[in-house]
């Protein structure tokens, strides 16, 4: 197993060389490329001065050389071993082990290591939380859409999957921004960012004025959810019908009055009708975690209301409540296009395995199809994700430039976006090089994890 | 074995199935009215009036504003109606309307000139004054640039509130109406589809044919530039390639095309690993055929199956890669595009939601069309499904 990663690591270094190889040839190969008279350029100087700003460029970056030799010099300012070099940048000497350079963003005029170790983790956490969101729904789906070859639920849901996954991100992010977060309709949700500017100064956790006051909160919507839940599972249909009718018409209500374009009966109607007929949809359903989920959270909603409504007043939202608020959208938007595409495999999967000889001896031997499924159909269905969930990681990627662009988010895919756009070179070969290494290291994880998962697969 | 009665073509079969499917016919006959808006945009959207009456007699504005684009359009399409009905092997009529392609193309070149400058008040000036006795309209009286400079004030209208200018899905920023945008913009889409996805294709078919068949140190040296180019995110090199190389339609498709053949490349190779073990190629080789004879008359037409449905699907991601790039503020300056104008709302500071829901509605639907062919063609190419046993399963990456 060691052997193997090693083996692993060690290919990764000339993909990763052949990677920023292609990057920079289309950099150099540009007219214009990369030279220090399109860094000047645009800037309103004097001739000398912006001689002189040319110059230090130079200096600086050795633009001025020919394109091999400064692609030699960014492998060995980034590379342990090599060459070091003065001021100058003449080279020097030969020591064993230096520090790897990712050299000065031009446009930044600030150490590229620190931009990315700034805006990397911010995209991290997105992609973190994307990808559990992703696999829980898209399982629940996929199997449930098996299960059910051929009938109602499947065929719905393969349409309505296929259409999540040609959804464009940008329309998916430019409509959620404008009906959820604009104050012409419904402003639930902050326009962009990450925080508030007041919630950098506030505690991490929210806070209170008295020490009851947000345990009490707790309870109350804890209360309510568990209370709503028990519902949904134990009420019959009719009955789940009309709550569903209820709960519905009541939002649609409230939604039609939160707009001040359509103050008019028309649109409180439409609202409530339309809001009463998916409640009612939804109540009906035989579908127990779509039931648990919408009546949990709608006890949820309403036990924090009345909360809010008994001890108002006095409770501060808190750094991490306010981080949470503002990632939904994005989160939203980033998932849905791969919760689409894992949903269908996961329920292709899940119908070979139905299908397979060792089920069928399971069944006839008396096991329930509960068991089947979970126990056996399951497990074996999980390969082909694990494998995927490696294809995964850089559609999230580009995905997140998309996202970080419309949520004016400060992360990764919003730099390499201004990197390209200043033909900034250092940062784009450093980015080129980081996401190429997670991409890769995304591959090896998941061929690791499917040694683990299947015992049959061994490297050694 | 029992011995079949004999089926119809293997293709025909496919054709059928495909066919047969709702989804793929929705698809198609969107792709379809697609096509025909594309084609005949000038009379569907223009300011130029189709006819006019004057103290000169009849004449028409749109004919002498046509570009070269638009006439050669037009005959590509009359012709394929043409050779469509006409008999003869399929190969042959495809390859006369190639030709016929290129000589409609060099000809609209040489002998159409639009006049350059183009004053679209100069009609509605002239209605005014009662100068025309008679004006036929396009159902849309508005070009794609036309800002409607002699109106005041007419940026970011809602969809039909204005009295006396009727647009039907509102005006952009600069006054411009948005349905005739977005036609006009139905070519861009559609052309960048087809165009990368063929590139791409080209690129792939021949690297993966070639890694296929040789194996070995090629196959080696093969994969790892796929492998090179899998690992880069797609959108970045597209944006890297887009920023440093400029803004244009032409060099967009080649660089889509030029981002996205890895898939294809792995596909063909796949099945040109199969294939080079089997008896007809044996055979092929052995009776000393030329190697493009043998990779591509006799290969290709057996592994062209799984190349196809990937095709359908890349076709939706060029789509959709165009329209990212528009979005992200690179792509074309001032010719209209889906992706553009979903930029523009939300450029604006504030939500006007017909600028982003009907030309991204026309993104998704477009998409999600070549997304069902594609469904459809998998699901009557894969073996699996035709027994109706088990599953077919997913195959395209997303």
């Amino acid at each position: 197993m060691i052997t193997y990663i090693l083996r692993r690591l060690l290919l990764m270094v000339p993909t990763l060389l052949g990677i920023t190889v292609v990057v920079f040839v289309v950099m150099a190969a540009a007219p214009g490329g990369i030279s220090a008279l399109s860094l000047v350029e645009g800037q309103n100087l004097e001739p000398q001065a912006k001689k002189a700003l040319e110059d230090y460029y130079n200096r600086l970056y050795g633009l001025d050389q020919p394109a091999p030799v400064q692609f030699g010099r960014w492998l060995n300012n980034i590379s342990p071993v090599g060459f070091a070099q003065d001021d100058t940048g003449a080279l020097t000497g030969w020591p064993m082990f230096k520090t790897p350079d990712l050299g000065l963003s031009f446009r930044y005029g600030r150490p590229v290591t620190d931009l990315i170790s700034e805006r990397l983790p911010i995209t991290l956490l997105l992609n973190v939380l994307s990808i559990p969101l992703i696999y829980v729904v898209a399982i629940a789906v996929g199997v449930r859409a098996a299960t059910r070859r051929g009938q109602a639920f499947d065929t719905q849901a393969g349409v309505v999957l296929l259409g999540l996954w040609s959804i464009p991100t940008m329309l998916a992010g430019v409509l959620m921004i404008g009906f959820l977060a604009s104050d012409q309709f419904w402003q639930w949700f902050p326009t962009g960012g990450l925080s508030r500017r007041a919630a950098l100064d506030m505690p991490f956790l929210p806070q209170a004025e008295f020490w009851w006051t947000l345990p009490a909160l707790l309870a109350l919507g804890f209360l309510a959810a568990s209370a709503f839940v028990v519902f949904s599972v134990r009420a019959g249909r009719s009955l789940r019908a009309g709550a569903g009718l209820l709960l519905g018409g009541w939002a649609g209500l409230a939604m039609a009055q939160d707009l001040d374009a359509v103050q008019s009966l028309a649109g409180l109607v439409l609202g409530g009708v339309a809001g009463a007929g998916i409640g009612a949809l939804l109540g009906r359903s035989e579908w127990l975690a779509l039931r648990i989920g919408l009546f949990g959270f709608a006890g949820m909603l309403i036990g924090f209301k009345t909360a809010g409504w008994l001890f108002s007043g006095g409770v501060a939202s808190g750094f991490l409540l306010d981080r949470m608020w503002h990632l939904v959208l994005p989160v939203v938007c980033l998932s849905y296009g791969g919760l689409a595409f894992l949903a269908k495999l996961s329920r292709s999967a899940v119908l070979e395995n139905l299908t397979a000889d060792y089920a069928r001896t399971a069944r006839a031997k008396g096991v329930g199809e509960r068991d089947v499924l979970w126990r056996h159909v399951f497990r074996n269905s999980l390969l082909p994700l694990i494998t995927v969930s490696a294809t995964l990681l850089p559609s999230l990627l580009a995905g997140s430039v998309i996202v970080e662009a419309i949520f004016s988010i400060e992360g990764m895919g919003k730099l390499a976006v201004e990197a390209v756009q200043t033909r900034d070179r250092e940062l784009v070969l450093s980015i080129t090089l980081i996401s190429g290494l997670l991409t890769l290291a995304g591959y090896l994880l998941a061929d690791l994890a499917y040694a683990i998962v299947d015992p049959r697969v061994s490297y050694d | 074995m029992t011995e079949q009665p004999r089926s119809p073509s293997w293709s025909r079969r496919i054709l059928g199935e495909v066919l047969l499917r709702w989804g793929a016919r929705l698809g198609l006959a969107w792709i379809a009215l697609l096509t025909l808006v594309a084609v005949f945009a000038p009379l569907l959207a223009n300011t130029h009036p189709l006819l006019v009456e004057d103290a000169e007699g009849w004449h028409s504005p749109m004919l002498t504003h046509l570009t070269p684009a638009d006439t050669a359009l037009l005959g590509a399409f009359f012709l394929a109606l043409v050779l469509l009905f006409s008999p003869g092997a399929p190969l042959w009529r495809f390859l006369s309307w190639l030709g016929g392609l290129a000589l409609i193309g060099a000809l609209s070149l040489v002998l159409v000139s639009p006049p350059a400058l183009v004053v679209y008040e100069q009609y509605r000036e002239a209605e005014a004054r009662g100068e025309y006795q008679r004006v036929v309209r396009a159902p849309i009286p508005y070009s794609a640039k036309d800002y409607l400079r002699d109106y005041a004030d007419t940026g970011l209208e809602s969809p039909r509130s204005s009295a006396e200018r009727l647009h039907w899905f509102g005006t952009d920023e600069n006054g411009a109406d948005v349905l005739s945008r977005m036609i006009h913009a139905t070519r861009i889409a559609l052309s960048i589809g087809f165009i990368a996805t063929g590139i791409a294709l080209v690129i792939g078919v021949i690297l993966g044919g070639l890694m296929g068949y040789f194996s070995g140190i090629v196959d080696i040296i093969g994969m790892r530039l796929v492998e090179i180019f899998e690992a880069i995110p797609t959108l970045f090199l597209l944006l890297t390639f887009v920023a440093f190389f400029g803004r244009s339609l032409y060099l967009m498709m080649l660089i889509i095309g030029l981002t996205s053949w890895s898939g294809y490349a792995r596909y063909v190779r796949a099945e040109f690993l199969r294939l080079r073990q089997q008896d007809f190629v044996q055979g092929a080789i052995a009776s000393g055929l030329s190697l493009p004879s043998i990779l591509f008359r006799h290969m290709l037409p057996n592994g062209m199956a799984p190349i196809l449905v990937a095709a359908s699907f890349g076709v939706a991601s060029a789509i959709l890669a165009e329209a990212t790039l528009s979005f992200l503020g690179l792509g074309l300056v001032d010719d209209p595009s889906w992706g553009q104008m979903l930029n523009q709302a939300v450029q604006s500071s504030t939500f006007n939601w017909w600028m982003a829901a009907f030309p991204g509605g026309a993104i998704f639907l477009t998409v999600f069309a070549y997304n069902l062919i594609g469904e459809a063609l998998r699901d009557a190419v894969d073996p699996h499904s035709q027994s109706g046993r088990s599953a077919p399963p997913v195959k395209a990456a997303a």
